[in-house]
């Protein structure tokens, strides 16, 4: 925490051909922005699993990215086309969930997209700084009376 | 491989031992991160037996430290933070090698390009994220398992797809290196562009004096084989291994003519010669030079009427109507691209005046065998005045011009127009001296060598030159005295404006890329942004494209002249020798694994698998009984992870990129880190 301020804790899945890249080359070019995603090198994004995203979140995580080769462009012919039929299949879980969707974020960048990839994680940062502390645990666990905490509950809040 | 003992013996089941080396990058990392610190709290993470700083880990020394504790510290785990991995994460893989551990031991992570370089107003926050990283990558590389690369039979064929100067000569290269070699071209003639021009600059060969030696050696050795009307349909397969499936279209002509010319007569069609860029016309039934290759004519079936008239006139042999296409699949280790370029299309700017012509159509006209034999002529008149001017379709300026619709500006130079329209014009001056000759241009680039001396020979044969800014286009129309008047505003005099009348005005047209569509969605090979074919990377990969195996070579790529089509050729049919050399193909070891006791054989993985054979379903006995249960062929499987992903037994994973080493990444990226603990959890 900066200044008592909350700083959240995000996790990127950058594909390994496109959006990886395109992190490296926003570092080349020098452009900066905010050091709370840490990313994790994925051979494609039609390989995060939801399972990634919710193990994520469950530990720790205030929010995650997720991001791969832009339409026609994957590496495995088709890989990002499969992330991105999953995204609101997770999303929707999630809601269900009570987590909001806003925390998650699929995105296209291209290996020359290092502004691109600057912007949406200063963006992905600042929409879960607004959200606040994800708390998992605390959301999910089962209350005393046996009923699963969920999307009304947080409307309630 | 030094005698140093191999990890996978009894050293591998020996305790984890882990290795941190921290990268200092000679500042670049360490002016942001403080490394010191870092490489203290990775030393108190679960198994870590040393955590080290140097200042540059990929030095020599660096290297060299790396390898001494691995031998002496009996490491069998080594985790190097430093740069990008697509920099150094080979290069380290190589160093824990020579000190005899496996290379898929190691584990890199990036804290230069995303975390110091990004974040250097930060620097607390990005120390912290520089160990969270460390961190990630010690909880991965103690879930590693040595791996052993993928060998797969390397074809020592090479398709390439071109006939024109790059696609003849690196055929040529290939062969020689002891490849085979198809060589695809998808008109009736090889020769490509380069046969339409006259002499070539610099040395003044004439142009079809080169090919016509290109053609004897490909055409005279047979593990060169020569595909006319022929196209690349498809592709399956990898790097060493590809399938290409290739369509012939019929030739209509299937052997030799008695009397050729006395065939073409009888054609009752005409149409524009392409040969000729459209200035002189051609049969259906045609040869469009003399010195073609294949020496066979071809009939030009998209306007053929199928009147017979030619089957007549030669006497009912070796002519054929009614050919089908056929089709046949080659295997080969690699293909190259070379495809060449298109002419900037220039209608739209100046399809409505009279007395315009392209370079390439002023080349042809130069040309003793062209359309006018080489006499200076346009509608009958000879032209007196002739303006030559630069940069049509070449570097493009938004909001001076205006892109197609639905295409781009092509901002870039096409390298070739300046050299050859000073070649052009030297060559009027030359010959008709009586021509007085007009140079409209914003920059002349004669860049490449001894191209400046035509620059110099245009100046001394008095070659009248005007230099127009970007902002203020040169505005050509109808003259009053003469077909066409030029207004340039000249800088050359102090930016007066002046107007020049002209006889013909020849447009330097550039070179844009190749519309092939079709073919570069069947190799699924990337485009840059301006639209011509990119490399993996200008100096390190100059040949390669993203695909592994399939190459890139000559105006494909870039503009570039004939030279340098020659040498990109000769690069890359080097680099594709050098890919299929040695007979098989290393493959990265990150393919899928199955477990066979978790596998019910639902066939989830097959449906979401993009690779053809990657998956297969296959029955095996297990405690007496048959099942059925998910195998990868180890060659074909890209390692994509598609098939984990949807794999509802966890039965199916990605070697050196598990779910457990993924779930261990993530668990080490959002953990709390005392750095005053003892130790880390």
């Amino acid at each position: 925490m900066q200044n008592g301020e909350f700083e959240p804790k995000l996790v990127g899945f950058l594909c390994r051909w496109c959006s990886y890249t395109g992190a490296d080359f926003a570092g080349i070019s020098r452009l900066q922005y905010p050091p709370n995603l840490v990313p994790i090198r994925v051979m494609c994004s039609g390989r995060v699993d939801p399972t990634f995203v919710v193990k994520a979140l469950a530990e720790g995580a205030d929010g995650v990215l997720i991001a791969g080769c832009h339409p026609g462009d994957c590496h495995y012919q088709e890989g990002n086309f499969r992330a991105f039929r999953r995204y609101p299949l997770l999303l929707k879980m999630l809601e269900q969930f009570g987590i909001e969707p806003e925390r998650v974020r699929l995105e296209w960048i291209s290996a020359a997209e290092g502004e691109k990839f600057a912007r949406v994680v200063s963006e992905l940062t600042e929409t879960v700084r607004a959200l606040g502390p994800l708390d998992w645990k605390g959301r999910t666990a089962p209350r005393e009376d046996g009923v699963q905490q969920g999307k009304r509950e947080v409307a309630n809040v | 491989m030094s005698d140093a003992p191999q990890e996978k013996g009894p050293r591998f089941h020996a305790p984890l031992r882990v290795g941190v080396y921290v990268c200092r990058c000679g500042g670049n990392i360490s002016d942001v991160v403080d490394v010191e610190k870092v490489a203290e709290m990775a030393e108190k993470l679960p198994d870590v037996v040393v955590a080290r700083v140097h200042t540059f880990m990929c030095s020599d020394p660096g290297q060299g430290m790396i390898e001494k504790d691995v031998r002496e510290l009996r490491l069998n785990r080594v985790i190097v933070a430093s740069c990008a991995p697509s920099l150094h994460e080979t290069t380290f893989r190589l160093t824990v090698m020579r000190a005899g551990l496996n290379p898929f031991l190691y584990e890199h992570a990036n804290i230069r390009e995303q975390v110091s370089w990004s974040h250097k107003s930060t620097p607390d926050e990005a120390t912290e994220k520089a160990f969270r990283l460390v961190a990630a990558a010690v909880a991965k590389a103690r879930t590693l398992q040595p791996l052993e690369p993928v060998r797969v039979t390397a074809e020592r064929r090479v398709v390439v797809i071109g006939g024109g100067i790059t696609g003849l000569k690196a055929a040529v290269d290939l062969s020689r290196r002891g490849f085979g070699v198809t060589l695809v071209e998808k008109t009736p003639f090889l020769g490509g562009r380069v046969a339409r021009l006259d002499k070539l600059f610099p040395t003044e060969t004439p142009a079809r004096e080169v090919l016509a030696e290109l053609f004897e050696k490909v055409q005279n050795d047979p593990s060169i084989e020569v595909l006319t009307l022929t196209e690349v349909k498809g592709i399956s397969g990898a790097l060493g291994m590809f399938d290409v499936t290739l369509e012939t279209a019929p030739r209509g002509v299937t052997g030799p003519l008695d009397d050729p010319e006395k065939v073409f007569s009888a054609c009752p069609v005409e149409v524009d010669d392409e040969f000729d860029y459209g200035l002189s016309k051609r049969k259906a039934i045609y040869m469009p030079w003399k010195g073609c290759a294949p020496a066979l004519p071809a009939i030009d079936f998209e306007n053929c009427t199928k009147c017979g008239k030619c089957v007549e006139a030669a006497g009912g042999k070796g002519i054929e109507l009614d050919g089908e296409p056929v089709r046949r699949t080659v295997k080969a280790g690699a293909v190259l691209i070379a495809t060449g370029f298109d002419l900037y299309d220039h209608t739209r700017e100046y399809g409505h005046l009279p007395n315009v012509v392209t370079l390439p159509q002023l080349i042809r006209m130069l040309d003793e065998e062209g359309p006018t034999g080489g006499r200076l002529v346009w509608n009958g008149k000879e032209v007196k005045r002739i303006g030559f001017l630069h940069c049509v379709g070449s570097r493009q300026v938004a909001g001076i011009h205006e892109p197609p619709e639905g295409g781009r500006l092509n901002e870039y130079c096409s390298r070739v127009c300046c050299t050859a329209t000073l070649h052009a014009a030297v060559e009027v001056r030359k010959r008709f001296p009586d021509t007085k000759v007009f140079d409209f241009y914003q920059d002349i680039r004669t860049y490449g060598r001894g191209h400046e001396d035509f620059y110099e020979d245009a100046s001394n044969a008095d070659v009248l030159f005007f230099r127009w800014r970007v902002e203020d286009q040169p505005v050509v129309e109808e003259g009053s005295s003469a077909p066409l008047a030029v207004r340039v505003k000249d800088q050359l005099s102090w930016n007066e404006e002046l107007e020049t009348d002209l006889d013909l005005l020849v447009l330097a047209v550039g070179m844009v890329p190749r519309d092939n569509r079709e073919l570069l969605d069947v190799l699924k090979v990337p485009s840059s942004s301006d639209g011509f074919l990119q490399e993996v990377h200008p100096k390190l990969r100059p040949v390669e494209t993203a695909v592994p195996g399939i190459l890139l070579a000559g105006t494909a790529q870039s503009p570039m002249d004939t030279v340098e089509c020659a040498s990109s050729a000769a690069a890359a049919a080097a680099k594709a020798a050098a890919m299929l050399w040695s007979g098989y193909i290393e493959l990265e070891p990150f393919i899928a694994n199955v477990d066979e006791d978790k596998c019910t054989g639902c066939g989830d993985c097959l449906a979401a698998c993009n690779y053809d054979g990657a998956l297969s379903i296959v029955e095996k006995e297990k405690d007496g009984a048959k099942v059925k249960v998910a195998a990868v062929n180890a060659a074909l499987c890209k390692g994509c992870g598609a098939c984990v992903a949807v794999c509802p037994e966890r039965a199916i994973d990605i070697n050196g990129w598990t779910l457990e080493q993924y779930e261990a990444m993530v668990e080490a990226f959002v953990a709390d880190y005392d750095e005053n603990a003892e130790e880390q959890k």
